[in-house]
């Protein structure tokens, strides 16, 4: 019994203390519970993905805006799983609407799997955005990004362009499991069949952590050295440098989705020309603004808010790692002094 | 001994549920304005306990296996695979009533569970290598026939499913009790059939010694093995109630799951020397697991310390049990020698 009870009390010890060494969220981005005009829960896929992490920040940045302008305090919830998982979404979407949450913004890992989750939160009057990955068939009021067909369209019109018309192309597509990566594959499919002399030697997937991705990169490649080309729906392996040394860029091109600052040596380097960059922390920044508009504004709201991707290349590296810095990433000297 | 292991794990259990209550803070509800805790609220209570049911359902086999010294790593790919099944064999079989949706959704998840199960149990004891191997290989290779089957699409239930699973049984519309209601009768099965079955007493005493339980003329190889089918009808159980509550199923659901159902076996006292287990503290275990994850993100602490918290939170219990056994082992000893 005592032994037993030992135990107990050193969990209880080890809970508070390691929530004791965590970060509690600022003061300034928690107003007291009796202030609170309006509290946003956001809920996107992974608190390990830096593109999150932005969105984030842009969140933040509304808040402090629309608080500033309208006088109402705004808090951020920031509610996301360490990692993938749609069935941790749900769970944290009723948390967010047990807690007293205004609106819910959520970037869906499952749209399956949240949709009924989103429908109960709906039910019970707490409204919810979807942002970078939606479910269509759930009662959310809106959802910003992008499309993501015209999105695998135009990298393949990217990559082809700079591969002159002709050669074998592959795919890098993530997580098979994914429905919004799964409409750019097929958009890349349909733009490549309007170039006859682009041949895809197929689609492959991978975990999405940079290392894997690379190392399937760099597999693919040595299985099917006629690859000439990439066309990667999101930029995973350039998070590393791994493939400045694997990949060719006077044999291989590639034409990638995103542009954050570990992935601009790849502009730079000439192997990925274009890279088309989400702006990431606008994710954040436009849905808060949206959500406040339809509930304090009362405002309409349109159901699709397009996201428009941002073209990379030698030519405004420059401006482009200017705007990251200003969104609160930490980018390399060198980029920020280019024109 | 039984009693008192509860009553810490119950002592813990309460005293994190005062902490949130005190800390939570409060925020007005939407309808009658009325200041609402945050933690201590029928909503919140309901959530945390279906958010452990998951595990809980599963923790219950799992501590069969544990018992009976074995370990059972398989159990997150056989929900996986249950649940896909089931929705794949819903959308094939097209549009059905209610019950027979049900029906159909319950038979497929709890066939697969128990194929699979008996899959482990048939290789652990006939290929003669440790179940730790076993498993590990089955893990992958299940999940991997959840995938190439689903083409790793996530695949929707019929409405029937989450009807069931949703109801609210009385209660308030938005309250859903069933994951929590399964929960319970698994671990009142589990512990009956633990503490109160011929079955039961043989497990404890393969997992103890399974020398003597050889001499005293138990079959090893059919208690070995029908404790992996337990662990596999569990894992059934939890895919149909996480599938038909969630509304889809998809091979990646319950990714890394096996090892929250084996820390709440652990921190429920099951030893994984064999021998010593409980179904009721393996639920409280995952309550209490559960309960921790509550904790970090309803006090807004940063939530990435939830894999260091339940990794200490493991290793200690561990410990703390292996401590006590040396400690009883000791006591023992002296007692005779006297």
């Amino acid at each position: 019994m005592k032994t037993r009870m030992m135990t107990a009390l050193v969990l209880a010890v080890i809970a508070g203390a390691a929530a004791g060494c965590g970060e509690r969220t600022p003061p300034a981005e928690t107003p007291p519970a009796a202030a609170v005009g309006l509290k946003i829960a956001v809920i996107a896929k992974s608190s390990t993905n830096p593109v999150f992490l932005s969105a984030r920040t842009g969140a933040q940045a509304a808040a402090k805006e629309l608080t500033g302008k309208h006088g109402v305090p705004i808090e951020i919830a920031w509610m996301t799983p360490p990692a993938e998982d749609g069935q941790v979404q749900a769970q944290r979407i009723a948390q967010a609407v047990n807690e007293g949450a205004s609106a819910i913004l959520i970037s869906c890992s499952d749209a399956g799997k949240v949709t009924g989750a989103i429908n109960d939160a709906v039910t019970r009057g707490v409204p919810v955005m979807t942002f970078d990955s939606d479910a269509p068939e759930s009662q959310r009021f809106a959802f910003y990004g992008v499309d993501d067909v015209k999105t695998g369209e135009t990298v393949m019109r990217e990559l082809a362009a700079q591969m002159r018309n002709k050669g074998a192309v592959a795919i890098l597509a993530g997580n098979q499991n994914a429905p919004n990566l799964r409409k750019r594959v097929e958009g890349v499919k349909q733009e490549a069949a309007r170039h006859p002399g682009i041949k895809i030697v197929d689609t492959f997937y991978h975990i999405e952590t940079p290392q894997d991705a690379a190392a399937e990169v760099v597999r693919a490649q040595n299985a099917n050295p006629q690859i000439q080309g990439w066309a990667m729906i999101g930029g995973w392996p350039l998070f590393t440098p791994a493939l400045l040394k694997d990949l060719d860029p006077a044999k291989t091109r590639i034409v990638a989705v995103d542009a954050l600052p570990a992935e601009l040596v790849y502009v730079e380097k000439g192997l990925a020309p274009v890279l088309l960059a989400q702006p990431t922390y606008m994710w954040g920044y436009v849905s808060v603004q949206r959500i406040f508009d339809k509930v304090h504004l009362k405002q309409d709201v349109p159901e699709i808010i397009p996201m428009e991707l941002v073209r990379v290349t030698k030519d405004n590296l420059g401006t482009w790692a200017r705007q990251l810095k200003e969104w609160g990433f930490t980018v390399p000297v060198t980029y920020l002094e280019m024109p | 001994m039984l009693a008192s292991q509860q009553a810490g794990l119950v002592f813990v259990i309460l005293l994190l549920g005062a902490t949130l209550t005190l800390l939570a803070g409060t925020h007005a509800d939407r309808i009658t304005g009325e200041p609402v805790n945050n933690f201590l609220n029928s909503h919140t209570l309901i959530q945390t306990a279906t958010d452990a049911s998951f595990f809980a359902i599963m923790a219950v086999g799992a501590t069969v296996v544990i018992i009976a010294g074995g370990i059972d790593l398989s159990v997150g790919s056989i929900y996986a695979l249950a649940g896909v099944a089931a929705a794949m064999v819903l959308r094939a079989h097209g549009p059905a009533d209610g019950p027979t949706a049900v029906a159909i959704g319950l038979a497929v998840s709890l066939g697969v569970g128990l194929l699979c199960g008996t899959l482990n149990g048939i290789m652990v004891v006939w290929l003669n290598v440790h179940p730790f191997i076993i498993t590990l290989g089955t893990m992958w290779i299940l999940r991997g026939v959840a995938f190439v089957a689903s083409n790793a699409e996530s695949i929707l239930l019929p409405a029937a499913l989450t009807s069931v699973a949703k109801a609210s049984l009385g209660l308030n519309e938005s309250l859903y009790p069933v994951p929590m209601l399964t929960m319970l009768a698994v671990t009142v099965v589990g512990a009956v059939y633990l503490r109160h079955t011929v079955m039961g007493r043989h497990v404890f005493a393969v997992g103890g010694n399974a020398e003597a339980s050889r001499f005293s003329g138990l079959s090893l190889r059919r208690i070995k093995s029908s404790v992996f089918v337990i662990s596999g009808l569990t894992a059934g159980i939890a895919a149909f109630i996480g599938a038909s509550f969630y509304g889809s199923a998809s091979c990646v659901d319950a990714t890394g799951y096996e090892l929250y159902v084996i820390a709440s076996a652990v921190v429920g006292g099951a030893s994984l020397t064999g021998g010593k287990g409980s179904a009721v503290n393996a639920m409280l275990g995952a309550l209490l697991i559960v309960l921790i994850r509550q904790s970090i993100r309803t006090l807004h602490f940063d939530q990435n310390y939830e894999w260091i918290i339940i990794g200490c939170a493991t290793i200690v219990a561990v410990v703390l049990d292996r401590a006590s056994a040396s400690f009883t082992a000791r006591r023992l000893a002296r007692l005779a020698a006297g």
